[in-house]
């Protein structure tokens, strides 16, 4: 009993740690953000954002496939079919779209950014940063942020576009679905209010994303094994957040948006 | 020219045919891969499973008027699709990231070459713990993952919506080629997981931003390999009509 106690309470003071720091480095991230370096700004947009946009597309097409295969299972055995545009298009556009492309991101974007700054971290070239009185947070943290979280935006606009137009094809192709009623029962139900909630909760999940894999890359110590092992934590811990986040933004978006 | 899964997976095979393979790193990735991702796939699987009734709430409204009903078909897709994909995907997000991180760090710092002048073979020493590790691990997570998105499916019917929860507990949609078509996705992924990670890390040449584009090409040759796979399984099993 007392092992499961202490176990239990190793696990929150390391939670509470983790969110701590990432609380921290969110706040100076977003201090620093007016000083950051245009030019690495522009970078880190075509290494997150840019080099990111060819596993969105696939990801939009496993969705929208996925979700279609999915519903139609239930379609075609209840006779619904004329249902199937609504309830794959409202799959996609508030759940599956905006969380598998947060978890994709996560592993895409925060791998990266975390074992950066991870080899970084261990190779002392984030202290030779401050030694010539640099302030790492301008010049490399806050331009990575920024470009995380709005290519997380953009990308999830198109991703949903995408998966939508997938479902529709993939609705054609493989249930016999044709495009003008799967479109026709998709807009009689749903609305911008849907596709903004989707893209929002994104936009959200990539800030999660960025703020902790910078977290875990600035605590990475080691070498080889400190990066392997702040690249994995960067996943993991950053698809919790996304885990968490859809939690809490789901019922506060849904009413929001819904007035 | 940075060589492919499939040239790494040729390497491997040779090196193990040569130098053999220690049962001591095979199972300290079996840790590493196993059970190191064993919450991030409980929790996932667990949160998916609530969200795909949720919704699944939503279209029974409005198409059976009654969520118990879609509790079968439900399970089915769980066990044959939706289980083996989403855990095939967060096993190489995970252990992709982490393979490739270490053994491009390992690269770039040229530990890779102190190991061959050591007399040792990164292929049998790194690459080949590393594809036994996941060919153990992810199965086993998959099966871990599926039961957990089936039960909290469950939990979520009962407590949330008040219906016949035990519904998405029912097997009888579930015959003997959905669970060969789970399990065949699930080794394949298991298989190319480790291979893609590697070959990348192991190719990396240059400082941290190579380190990150490392990392970054192992999970998204990971991932979207595992997709494929996944997907020309269930091609396969929809085009024998079983």
């Amino acid at each position: 009993m007392s092992a499961v106690l202490a176990a239990l309470g190793r696990g929150t003071l390391a939670a509470a740690r983790a969110a701590g720091q990432s609380a921290l480095v969110l706040g100076r991230t977003l201090r620093a953000a007016p000083r950051m370096n245009r030019r690495e700004l522009l970078r880190a947009f075509g290494h997150f954002g840019w080099e990111s946009l060819g596993i969105c597309l696939w990801v939009a097409v496993v969705i929208g496939v996925m979700v279609v295969v999915q519903s139609g299972l239930y379609a075609n055995r209840f006779g619904a079919r004329m249902a199937l545009g609504w309830a794959s298009g409202f799959a996609v556009t508030w759940e599956f779209g905006p969380l598998l492309l947060g978890v994709v991101l996560a592993a895409r974007v925060g791998a990266r950014n975390a074992a950066e700054l991870a080899v970084l971290k261990a190779g002392g070239q984030l202290e030779g940063l401050s030694g010539i009185s640099l302030d790492p947070y301008p010049v490399l943290l806050a331009p990575r942020w920024v470009a995380i979280t709005a290519s997380t935006g953009m990308l999830a606009s198109v991703t949903l576009l995408v998966a939508v137009c997938m479902e529709v094809v993939s609705a054609w192709a493989s249930l016999g679905v044709p495009p003008r009623v799967f479109t026709g029962s998709m807009a009689d139900a749903l609305g911008w209010q849907d596709v903004l909630g989707g893209t929002t909760k994104a936009l959200f999940f990539g800030a999660a994303v960025a703020t902790v894999s910078t977290a875990v890359g600035l605590r990475a110590s080691g070498g080889a094994r400190g990066v392997g092992l702040a690249a994995a934590s960067a996943v993991v811990r950053s698809s919790f957040a996304i885990f968490g986040l859809d939690l809490l933004l789901t019922p506060v978006l849904a009413a929001g948006l819904s007035r | 020219m940075i060589p492919g899964p499939f040239t790494t997976a040729v390497r491997t095979a040779q090196a193990v045919a040569r130098r053999g393979l220690s049962a001591r790193d095979c199972l300290e990735q079996v840790h590493d891969q196993g059970n190191r991702t064993v919450a991030l796939v409980v929790t996932a699987l667990s949160f998916f499973g609530a969200v795909m009734v949720t919704i699944a709430y939503a279209q029974a409204r409005k198409i059976t008027g009654n969520l118990a009903t879609v509790g079968p078909p439900y399970l089915e897709l769980l066990v044959r699709d939706f289980g083996p994909l989403t855990c095939a995907l967060l096993a190489a997000a995970r252990c992709g990231a982490a393979s490739a991180a270490e053994l491009s760090a390992m690269a770039v710092n040229e530990q890779v070459e102190a190991l061959e002048l050591c007399n040792g073979d990164p292929y049998s020493d790194l690459v080949a713990p590393r594809f036994v590790g996941a060919l153990v691990a992810v199965p086993l997570l998959c099966i871990l993952g599926t039961s957990a998105a089936a039960v909290s499916a469950a939990l979520t019917a009962r407590y949330v919506f008040l219906t016949d929860g035990m519904a998405f507990l029912d097997p009888r949609f579930i015959d003997g080629w959905d669970l060969l078509s789970g399990g065949l996705k699930a080794l394949l992924a298991a298989a190319w997981i480790p291979l893609a990670a590697s070959s990348r890390g192991l190719a990396a040449r240059g400082g941290s931003a190579a380190v990150g584009e490392a990392t970054t090409d192992g999970v998204v040759v990971a991932c979207v390999g595992s997709i494929v796979l996944v997907a020309a399984v269930g091609l396969l099993f929809q085009l024998l009509g079983v």
